[in-house]
């Protein structure tokens, strides 16, 4: 049904098996959407790190003066009450990465960072909700 | 005999250079401006290999408790390394697992100067806590750390190219407030 009695359990997912899966736009040390690995590889002095898409909640964007800054705001239990407030995860005592900004003085590179990011999100939702109508 | 590597980044710096190990110690030299980062044989403790952004890293542990990192290696650069630290140094190139699972949690670990975030056991990246210009505890149970960008100390117009700068991160870290609610003692 669509309001399931026990809480969902949670469903393995991972970004790269290893090292060599990295592509090598990384190595600009610039923000990457891979979208075949359905991974936003971030920068993190000098780490190539990935997040799967399953972990962004959703990002944001905003200009101040010569810069535009770039937020992504990832999935961590503890956040407002809501309708999905059934996310399931693997070790809730964990600690988490709450979010990530960005700033850059390229704008438009952020736009498109951004559109790419929100477009894999909702492309990822949809498939998941497809996949949820066919179970039910 | 002296044996060279190219294109090699002395830590986070845009320039590359060349890094050279010789029975006497090593060093890095940039291309093009004078910049110089040796090492003596005696002063070189251990060594370790890991994957970063720009391929692979040789960090080195020196006497004085100094870290140096050399970006850029190739992976098959491995067994050369290894073999010449081991030959020159009696120093044997460990090498540190880095996750690439693509999760937000973990563990955070104290390390010297870093703050390491783990992953099921693995690396997923360090914070120098050097660099951070701010620390904000909010609700108990959120942390954000705010870095200095490399742009500001600069002084010089950004150019396009440029990486991108992380100024902000932030964790959640839920044991603080359900270990208060949760435990007896």
């Amino acid at each position: 049904g669509a309001n399931g009695k026990e809480g969902k359990s949670w469903k393995k997912f991972q970004s790269y098996k290893g090292e060599a899966g990295l592509p090598r736009e990384v190595e600009t040390l610039r923000i990457f959407v891979d979208r075949k690995a359905q991974t936003v590889i971030l920068p993190i002095h000098g780490f190539a790190v990935p997040f799967h898409i399953n972990t962004i909640k959703n990002v944001s964007k905003n200009d101040e003066g010569d810069f535009t800054y770039l937020r992504v705001n990832f999935q961590t239990p503890g956040q407002l009450a809501g309708k999905k407030e059934d996310t399931p995860f693997e070790d809730p005592d964990a600690t988490f990465i709450r979010s990530v900004t960005y700033r850059s003085t390229d704008g438009h590179r952020f736009d498109t960072l951004n559109r790419q990011i929100t477009d894999l999100k909702k492309e990822v939702n949809k498939r998941e909700q497809q996949k949820k109508e066919l179970a039910d | 005999m002296t044996t060279q590597f190219d294109r090699i980044y002395h830590g986070l710096s845009p320039e590359s250079g060349k890094f050279r190990v010789a029975a006497s110690g090593m060093a890095w030299k940039a291309e093009e401006t004078e910049n110089v980062n040796a090492m003596s044989s005696t002063d070189i403790k251990w060594a370790r290999w890991l994957r970063v952004a720009r391929g692979f890293q040789l960090r080195v542990g020196l006497k004085d408790r100094r870290r140096e990192a050399f970006d850029g290696f190739e992976r098959d650069d491995h067994d050369k390394l290894a073999g010449l630290l081991k030959q020159h140094f009696a120093v044997t190139l460990e090498t540190e697992d880095i996750s690439f699972r693509g999760w937000n949690w973990g563990v955070t670990d104290f390390r010297g100067d870093e703050l390491a975030f783990v992953v099921g056991n693995k690396t997923s990246f360090e914070l120098p806590l050097q660099y951070v210009a701010n620390s904000n505890i909010a609700g108990r149970t959120e942390v954000s750390l705010e870095f200095m960008a490399p742009s500001d100390s600069a002084g010089k117009k950004p150019s396009k190219g440029q990486p991108d700068e992380m100024v902000e991160i932030r964790f959640f870290v839920p044991g603080q407030s359900t270990r208060a609610r949760g435990s007896d003692a």
